[in-house]
């Protein structure tokens, strides 16, 4: 037999090359031609996510992103996806915590006419009443759909659970019933009037352009947008201390989703890298020490896995897994006995380089696609991350030794103060956490 | 759109290799499609496909259990597998420069499973398969909608009248024997398609193909593909309540039709889009943004090419809107559609959403190379990759309106309701 192929010479690859304007209004504009492509992508960011609504009125932001692709004073919401979808564009309007985006993938000799519609949506949005109330009532829907699946209330309890009383980021950023119930579209008028504005946004456009042309286009839709916008708050990520156990109650469930962590690192944080490259040895990739111990050698679960989620404050750092409902309490402990191995002792230099190689060899195959490309400008944008960022991305990454990985998982992982948080059958499973020993334990409902 | 490339070649065992290069990105993906899903499953064997699928990944003559994933990570690559009615399919991305890698791995275990195969490995993976059948049926919302489905559409008898992701009590009975059985039967290069897309170099690929590949031996007896011989109609409405963990109730509508590949499937497929896709589609404009009577609704057309396929769609129910009367404005937007024919609007939507949708797919080469091993698996046919959107475009109003007659009708027709379990009777 023969045995493991040697591989042949690599190809060098480079991140695709991009240019930054800014116009008078301020508006930033991120050109990446590609020449080979048949696609463009163009997103359209705004400081208009989660971080910048008042808490009072928590989900006006996703609200009115949402809002924007219900037509425009020129439009109604009928004409509008119409007008769109008959160009093959399915335009998109979202929000998260640090930015709100609209955008679209679409042949590329339709970039004039979708931008026309994009700037049309975003300047001159219908702000329809009747609209607003429709998805005023879907997402009150979507949080009952939420509540009713397991992994998604694991998800939100675990956030609410993890950061201190009156901390947006224990919300969801769409919102939640007290806050979204009242909300009216006035407030969806006046939040699109105060944050959508040029100096706080910035286009992004990639694929099959000409950046000449792109330029003059995006100058033509949005040069005479007029406005200046507040930005965000800053949001303080105080956590709750302490290790405690909290198991939302779910009748009947077969499976137990569980939710192990505490609060994380920020985007600007220097240990970035390292903290990248331990997760992924911890839980990010089919070999990491989670995913082998309790799926590859236990059984226990479809799949386990570890993430921070970096954001302009703090986010979580999470390790989650569904497991059956029987094996729930040694689940835990084995959960728990890996975020204490990651920190006890480095890995080996052979444990890191795989994930390492995984991290540095992977990075082209995310930037297939025109949409991964825009993406990745994103956070170059919102963040005013280094210009060069991706093209130092991989040196960055080759830079993390085990030395560094180990003083990072000291650093960041504290199974001592970590949330364990379990949706399941509180019936099965609350005598014997409580007989556990794996801290104070609360049992909530569903709710 | 630019025509994709296409070399054929087969080996002499009889496995079928399609080569498109493509040497805008330094990366290569390989994709093999095994010609066996679970519809080739025996009674008392659901979800064996994919339990075996599984047992792929834990070693083979010349591979560690877990090395398959950690040689193809470690050269940054992605990979994965996948096991559906009619197929199972295994595919990596990886860097040019690293292809032969995949073939070796590929190669490896088709030639030489069974000697990595032991006991400990199978009950884990059947632990592991258990659970995945947890997360995504048992303990999920609306989880047993495709199980309940196909046993009503499909007779009893029938290769898709079970799931893909089988019976507990099935995966329970799984043993090493069933692994070597099916191995030997399934596992042969004359039953499967292996396709290699992006950069690399022709002849130096083929060499390596035959190299790798070219040794193992063909299965001379290949069983004969099942018997999915079917009624093209149900003959009746079949109808079945059922009581769940869940906070709304949804209702799901699914059709016996022609199958994946006919002209009256591509009408079907198009119906689908006009119905479903977008804010502009019948069914989201009328049910969610006017009436207000739904909270979402999703069409789609099953690839499928045993003999019938499904026409299938679903609609989740706003509060305090009754399942009799979400369906029966559903119904009523099919039956306009069926009756009236769709416009040159609707027409002109779907097609270009459609063209900047397979564009965008296309762009991926992992996408390409799954494309072209199911077209030729299916089919025999690679080059369909390069008509989807003819074909797509060829679908007229008539062909629509008289493929909606023939298999979207009353009595053809199975409707499943999800309803909150406390508020069931």
């Amino acid at each position: 037999m023969i045995a493991r192929p040697v591989a042949g010479a690599p190809r060098p690859y480079r991140f695709p090359d991009f240019a930054r304007h800014r116009l008078a209004n301020g508006l930033g504009v991120w050109l990446v031609p590609l020449p080979d492509r048949e696609l463009v992508s163009i997103h359209l960011l705004t400081d208009a996510g989660a971080a910048a609504e008042d808490e009072a009125r928590a989900g006006i932001a996703a609200l009115t992103a949402q809002l924007l692709v219900t037509g425009t004073r020129r439009l109604d919401a009928a004409d509008f996806a119409e007008t769109t979808e008959r160009l093959g564009i399915d335009v998109g309007s979202e929000s998260s915590w640090d930015s709100a985006r609209a955008g679209f993938t679409a042949l590329g000799s339709k970039l004039e006419e979708g931008l026309a519609l994009l700037a049309e949506m975003i300047r001159t949005p219908r702000l329809d009443p009747k609209e607003f109330d429709r998805l005023k009532a879907e997402r009150l829907n979507d949080i009952l759909q939420a509540r009713a699946d397991p992994g998604r209330l694991a998800d939100e309890s675990f956030l609410r659970e993890v950061f201190a009383d009156g901390i947006p980021y224990g919300r969801p950023s769409a919102g939640t019933p007290e806050t979204v119930e009242p909300l009216s579209v006035d407030d969806a008028s006046a939040f699109h009037a105060t944050h959508y504005a040029p100096d706080v946004a910035d286009v992004v456009i990639a694929g099959a352009i000409d950046p000449d042309a792109a330029l003059a286009a995006v100058e033509r839709h949005l040069g005479d947008w007029e406005g200046t916008g507040p930005g965000h708050r800053t949001i303080e990520p105080l956590r709750r201390g302490g290790r405690r156990v909290v198991l939302v109650d779910r009748p009947s469930s077969v499976q137990s989703e569980l939710r192990v962590g505490h609060v994380g690192i920020d985007r600007a944080d220097a240990r970035y890298f390292p903290a990248l490259v331990m997760a992924a040895l911890l839980g990010g990739v089919f070999g990491s020490r989670l995913n082998l111990r309790l799926r590859e050698e236990l059984g226990y679960t479809y799949g386990a896995r570890c993430a921070f989620d970096p954001r302009r404050a703090a986010g979580p750092f999470t390790a989650s897994a569904a497991v059956q409902t029987e094996v729930t309490v040694d689940a835990i402990r084995e959960l728990l006995g890996q975020l204490e191995r990651i920190r006890e002792a480095a890995p080996g230099e052979a444990e890191l380089a795989e994930v390492r190689d995984f991290l540095v060899g992977v990075f082209p195959l995310r930037f297939e696609s025109t949409g991964g490309i825009a993406g990745a400008i994103e956070p170059v944008a919102v963040y005013d991350l280094p210009a060069d960022w991706w093209h130092t991305y991989r040196d960055s990454l080759e830079a993390v030794g085990t030395a560094e990985v180990h003083a990072v998982a000291r650093e960041l992982v504290r199974p001592e103060d970590a949330l364990v948080l379990l949706t399941g059958d509180a019936g099965k499973l609350r005598a014997e956490l409580e007989g556990a020993d794996l801290g104070p334990v609360e049992v909530i409902s569903a709710g | 759109m630019a025509e994709i490339p296409i070399q054929r070649h087969l080996l002499d065992n009889g496995l079928r290799v399609v080569l498109s290069r493509d040497p805008r990105a330094p990366l290569v993906a390989v994709n093999l499609w095994y010609d066996v899903g679970s519809k080739h499953e025996k009674p008392g064997k659901t979800g064996f496909a994919h339990l075996f699928e599984h047992m792929m990944f834990q070693g083979s003559a010349n591979v560690e259990k877990g090395q398959h994933f950690s040689l193809v990570q470690a050269a940054g690559g992605t990979l994965n597998a996948s096991t559906w009615l009619d197929r199972t399919n295994y595919f990596e991305t990886l860097p040019g420069h690293e292809l032969e890698l995949a073939l070796w791995l590929e190669a490896d275990r088709m030639a030489s499973l069974l000697p990595a195969m032991t006991q400990e490995k199978l009950d884990n993976q059947r632990d592991v398969v258990k659970n995945e059948r947890r997360w995504s049926v048992d303990n999920q919302p609306y989880g047993s909608w495709d199980e309940r489905m196909q046993a009503l559409v499909y007779p009893q008898t029938h290769p898709y009248h079970h799931s893909t992701i089988g019976s507990m009590e099935d995966l329970s009975a799984a043993s090493l024997d069933d692994v070597a059985e099916f191995f030997a039967t399934y596992y042969a290069p004359n039953n499967a398609v292996l396709t290699v897309a992006g950069d690399f170099e022709t002849d130096a690929a083929m060499a390596m193909v035959e190299r790798h590949f070219g040794p193992i031996p063909a299965n001379a007896a290949l069983p004969p593909p099942p018997d999915m011989t079917v009624e093209p109609r149900l003959g009746l409405e079949v109808r079945e309540t059922v009581p769940d963990q869940v906070p709304l109730p949804r209702i799901y509508l699914a059709h016996r039709t022609p199958p994946f590949g006919t002209d009256a499937f591509d009408a079907l497929d198009v119906a689908a889009d006009i119905l479903g896709s977008g804010r502009a589609s019948r069914l989201y404009a009328s049910l969610v943004r006017e009436q207000r009577v739904a909270q979402d609704a999703s069409v789609f057309a099953f690839p499928i090419v045993g003999g019938a396929s499904m026409f299938a769609l679903w609609v989740t129910a706003r509060p305090g809107v009754a399942p009799e009367k979400l369906e029966a404005a559903t119904l009523a937007e099919l039956d306009r559609l069926a009756s009236d024919g769709p416009t040159d609007a609707d027409l002109e939507r779907v097609r270009n959403l459609h063209a900047a949708h397979v564009a965008g797919g296309l762009e991926r080469i992992s996408e390409r190379a799954d494309r072209l091993s199911m077209y030729t698996c299916l089919f025999d046919q690679p080059e369909r990759i390069n008509s989807e959107i003819e074909r797509w475009e060829a679908v007229d109003a008539g062909r629509v309106a008289a493929a909606l007659g023939e298999s979207v009708r009353a009595d053809n027709r199975v409707a499943l309701t999800f309803v909150p379990a406390e508020a069931a009777p």
